[in-house]
């Protein structure tokens, strides 16, 4: 039986966290980019 | 609350059971121990990388050049963004369970060289859209890149049988009688349930970031 190498464990589900938050954030920054001119148009109207 | 929204919710509630799961409830696997937790990571990436994202950019990219939909060059776009980070995190946890279980972090075995080759070629395909300037011509370069990745997916598929491979055959998406135990199929489908709806969560919000994109600029 192997050792339980918990280490190795914390680092997949840490770095997946990183990977998938990190995506998950740059799309919430690139909708506020997109979104961020429109707004400025409807109040120039 | 939109429904993409919506779909953001209930991708992060079903991966806090599924993190759960796999991390607390599914039993200690016999021979791997714990390491064998990180299939509840790596496995569903795989899954939706392989057999959802490459399908949908295969269809939308030949629904494309036969419609000429800019709707279905999107939904290829978004895609194949949301398909290279599921596929980079194949790749990721699959090296740091081969380092206790195989001794060594990477091998040019041919499942593993065939994932790579798959992920340069999402790579090449954002690279290709940002490298072309006139949105119709970086969408018919797409669309055909597109295609010819997703027929790479049955030769992912397929490595393992073809050549000899340190990587095992499927365990689950095979013909015949499931191999894995319940305790560890159950934590599994709800792993692969959750990342499938944040892939979902991730194209949906995607192809609306770049539909405002498309209106801004027409």
């Amino acid at each position: 039986m192997m050792p339980d190498h918990w280490g190795f464990v914390a680092m997949a589900y840490g770095l997946a966290a990183v990977v998938l938050g990190g995506y998950w954030r740059r799309l919430a920054r690139l909708e506020r980019e997109v979104a961020a001119p429109r707004t400025r148009s409807r109040a120039a109207r | 609350m939109t429904a993409t929204r919506a779909l953001g919710w209930l991708s992060l509630a079903a991966l806090a059971i599924g993190i759960g799961w796999g991390l607390g409830l599914a039993p200690r696997e016999e021979t791997q121990g714990n390491v064998q937790r990180i299939m509840y990571v790596h496995v569903p990436s795989a899954i939706v990388a392989e057999y959802i994202a490459c399908p949908l950019i295969f269809f939308a990219s030949v629904g494309y050049l036969w419609k000429r939909r800019a709707e279905a060059d999107r939904l290829a776009h978004a895609s194949a963004e949301a398909g290279v980070v599921f596929m980079a995190l194949t790749i990721i946890t699959g090296s740091i369970w081969g380092k206790p279980t195989w001794g060594t972090w990477w091998t040019w075995d041919a499942r593993i060289t065939s994932v790579s080759i798959l992920l340069l070629m999402f790579i090449g395909y954002l690279l290709l859209r940002a490298a072309t300037d006139e949105p119709e011509r970086a969408a018919n370069y797409a669309a055909v890149l597109g295609i010819v990745l997703a027929l790479n997916v049955p030769l992912v598929h397929f490595s393992v049988y073809w050549w000899r491979t340190l990587h095992q055959p499927p365990s689950m998406l095979k013909p015949g009688p499931m191999t894995l135990s319940p305790e560890i199929v159950r934590p599994l489908l709800i792993n692969i349930l959750a990342y499938a709806i944040l892939f979902a969560y991730f194209v949906a919000k995607r192809v609306r970031i770049l539909k405002t994109e498309a209106e801004a600029m027409a």
